[in-house]
């Protein structure tokens, strides 16, 4: 079993190309997607024929007072100069009691800015109605009702939700994308030959799997732990303290991952296939399992239905606990059990296929 | 040493083996000739217990090789048809992994690997990498690991397909080095009759699944005692005169080969006259006709009526 073990570890020393591009491109896509995403704004080019420079500048700073939208003050030649360009692809008009969008093409932050533009508005008119009202006066504007939130989970750990999304999708992804592009050298294998020339030693053929399998295992885990680390020294994304729920997490999610390898490639034993195969299962799976986005996003029963069947969904689940929340293992034991559960499954379906081929 | 009885294989519908009865005996070698398809991978991969047969039993020592796979794995090599060697490491380093996995190791295997590349001449290129090997010496690696433990049986699945004439003939002289200087007993399949009169003792021809004859090269020749073959040696290859030959009712077989055609005849018929008087009509330029010793090849073109290369 260990010299079966070692010599993938050998063969891919000699060619590791398609791990380190693997973990270089998790890194990248965490550093861009996370480190844009926290601080994205909407910029609306904004002008008003009817209203004085200082009222605009007014108005201008009521809009702005929010995170998530940037309000700047242009004039109408400039707006339809940058709107003939293409430069921007909507802009907003102000008036004493009404506003308008001038829209060259069709935009998805629209609506968001339009509710945000019309609460700004109602409660500015609405202030001006009374102070007409009464005209003696000083009318403010007053929260009486306070809300006070707390999470269930009494200690939240540094980490920021959207940020464990990012770290815990994008790595499981590429993680189960190295994992089956790597399993896909046991096909490769039994095309050349080496297969069955192993299969003729003296070796067991359960050493043979066990020590292909335990490569694969060991390579996903390893890349995790690389990501992870790097993610923690270099881009200060926190953890939190639940080392050993995470670590139990990353080896059920990479369990699962290489059965669900060992499946496809028993159904599919051409290595030419595989590849096409491949990236196709493991981006369906990322995407149905929510590794690109969260799943509170998606609306629709069926697709929620699906996402329950791959494992990306369920080693998210554990792992933003496990980071968010300092779950502790007893805590996420249930998504740890599908993991395990879909890797029993998909290995004695995978291995049952692959002897019965013979 | 090895029995093979009465073995079937059949795949989803089609029979790739059918009733195959072979035997080899303790420092033997012997030979499995035969067009390609005719079962020769199959029947191999039986014997060394990479397949199931439908029906039969193959016997290594009286026991079962199925019941017991443990008995002949230990000493059986396999020279497979394809490269079987992991391309992106050194030759050395496929010949100690597989050296590992029959348990060899330190010293001894070193030693091992050092004497097996000496032996297919290898050894100052033991350190490249096989993706930069040629064809012939990737050949010659592919049936080095198979000789590092020593196998009692070596099968050889056609060792020496599309290499250069100099791999080919110290591959094949090596073969003959260890069957007659080691006593290693060696089955042989090819499709190249040359290589099979050369290596082998005894011959088993296969053809659709089945033995279709079988015994030493002469025995196998005197089938042809009552013929003779005559090679046509012309450069322009006209299916008239083909259909020519075949209508006279004196010749048994024609065949077209590189130099021209064959035809397989009655022993003493005098078919001169008629073979030019063919070629005349049929405006082929004949520029000698031979009378051969019968070859493996004649006798498979007796057999089947076809080329061994077909």
């Amino acid at each position: 079993m260990w010299s079966v073990f070692n010599l993938q570890w050998l063969r891919l020393k000699r060619e590791p190309i398609l791990v380190l591009s693997f973990i270089t491109m998790t890194i990248l896509f965490v550093f861009f997607i996370g480190g844009t995403q926290g601080e994205q704004t909407i910029t609306v080019q904004t002008f008003s024929d009817q209203l004085t420079e200082s009222e605009l500048d007014e108005w201008i700073d009521d809009l702005n007072d929010g995170n998530h939208f940037e309000f700047e003050a242009s004039d109408r030649a400039t707006i339809e100069n940058q709107l003939q360009m293409s430069q921007i692809t909507y802009a907003l008009e102000l008036n004493h009691d009404h506003y308008q969008y001038l829209v060259g093409q069709d935009s998805f932050f629209i609506n968001a800015v339009n509710q945000h533009v019309e609460q700004v508005y109602r409660t500015k008119l609405r202030i001006r109605e009374m102070a007409q009202q009464f005209p003696d006066r000083s009318i403010e504007l007053k929260n009486y009702l306070t809300i006070e939130s707390e999470s269930l989970a009494n200690s939240v750990s540094n980490s920021n939700e959207e940020g464990a999304h990012i770290v815990s999708g994008m790595t499981l992804y590429f993680a189960l994308y190295t994992v089956l592009f790597g399993m896909m050298n046991i096909a490769v294998e039994k095309r050349t030959g080496t297969w069955d020339r192993l299969i003729i030693t003296p070796l067991k053929k359960s050493s043979i799997y066990v020590g292909q399998l335990l490569h694969y295992f060991s390579l996903g885990v390893l890349q995790i732990g690389i990501c992870f680390v790097i993610f923690d020294q270099l881009l200060n994304y926190h953890f939190g303290d639940q080392y050993l729920s995470i670590l139990v997490t990353v080896m059920a999610f990479i369990f699962a991952s290489v059965a669900l390898g060992m499946l496809i490639i028993a159904l599919i034993n051409s290595p030419q296939q595989l590849q096409a195969v491949i990236p196709i299962v493991s981006t369906a799976f990322a995407m149905l399992g929510g590794a690109f986005w969260p799943l509170e996003l998606v609306t629709n029963n069926f697709l929620i239905a699906l996402a329950k069947i791959t494992p990306i969904y369920y080693g998210i689940k554990a792992l933003k606990d496990a980071m968010l929340y300092n779950a502790r293992v007893i805590d996420i034991l249930q998504p740890i059990s599908m993991l395990l559960l879909m890797g029993v499954l998909f290995m004695g379906i995978g291995l049952n296929l692959m002897e019965r081929t013979k | 040493m090895l029995q093979v009885n009465d073995l079937h294989k059949k795949f989803k519908g089609t029979t790739a083996v059918n009733g195959v009865n072979l035997y080899l005996g303790q420092g033997e070698s012997i030979g499995l000739l035969g067009p390609n398809g005719a079962g020769k991978s199959t029947t191999i991969s039986m014997i060394s217990t990479l397949l199931t047969p439908t029906s039969g039993d193959i016997r290594f020592k009286g026991t079962d090789v199925f019941k017991q796979p443990d008995v002949i794995r230990p000493v059986l090599g396999v020279v497979p048809q394809e490269i079987a060697l992991y391309e992106e490491l050194t030759a050395y380093e496929n010949m100690k992994f597989f050296g590992q996995t029959y348990g060899l190791s330190g010293k001894k295997l070193t030693i091992k690997i050092d004497e097996i590349l000496e032996l297919v001449g290898l050894t100052d290129r033991k350190k490249e990498r096989i993706k930069n090997y040629s064809g012939g010496m990737k050949r010659r690696i592919n049936m080095a690991v198979s000789l590092m433990h020593e196998p009692e049986l070596l099968i050889m699945d056609e060792p020496t397909v599309g290499i250069d004439p100099q791999s080919r003939s110290h591959i094949l002289e090596v073969v003959r080095e260890l069957n007659r200087r080691k006593g290693m007993s060696i089955l042989y399949t090819s499709h190249y009759m040359e290589e099979v009169e050369k290596l082998c003792d005894r011959v088993y021809i296969m053809d659709h699944g089945q033995i279709i004859a079988s015994g030493t090269k002469e025995e196998l020749k005197s089938i042809l005692s009552s013929e003779d073959t005559i090679l046509i040696e012309a450069h322009q290859k006209s299916d008239q005169f083909i259909d020519q030959l075949n209508e006279n009712g004196r010749i048994q077989q024609v065949v077209k080969v590189d130099q021209g055609y064959k035809v397989i005849v009655s022993k003493g018929e005098d078919l001169f006259a008629d073979i030019f008087e063919l070629a005349n009509v049929c405006q082929v330029k004949v520029k000698g006709v031979h009378v051969q010793t019968p070859t493996l090849e004649d006798v498979f073109l007796h057999l089947t009526g076809r080329k061994l290369r077909d």
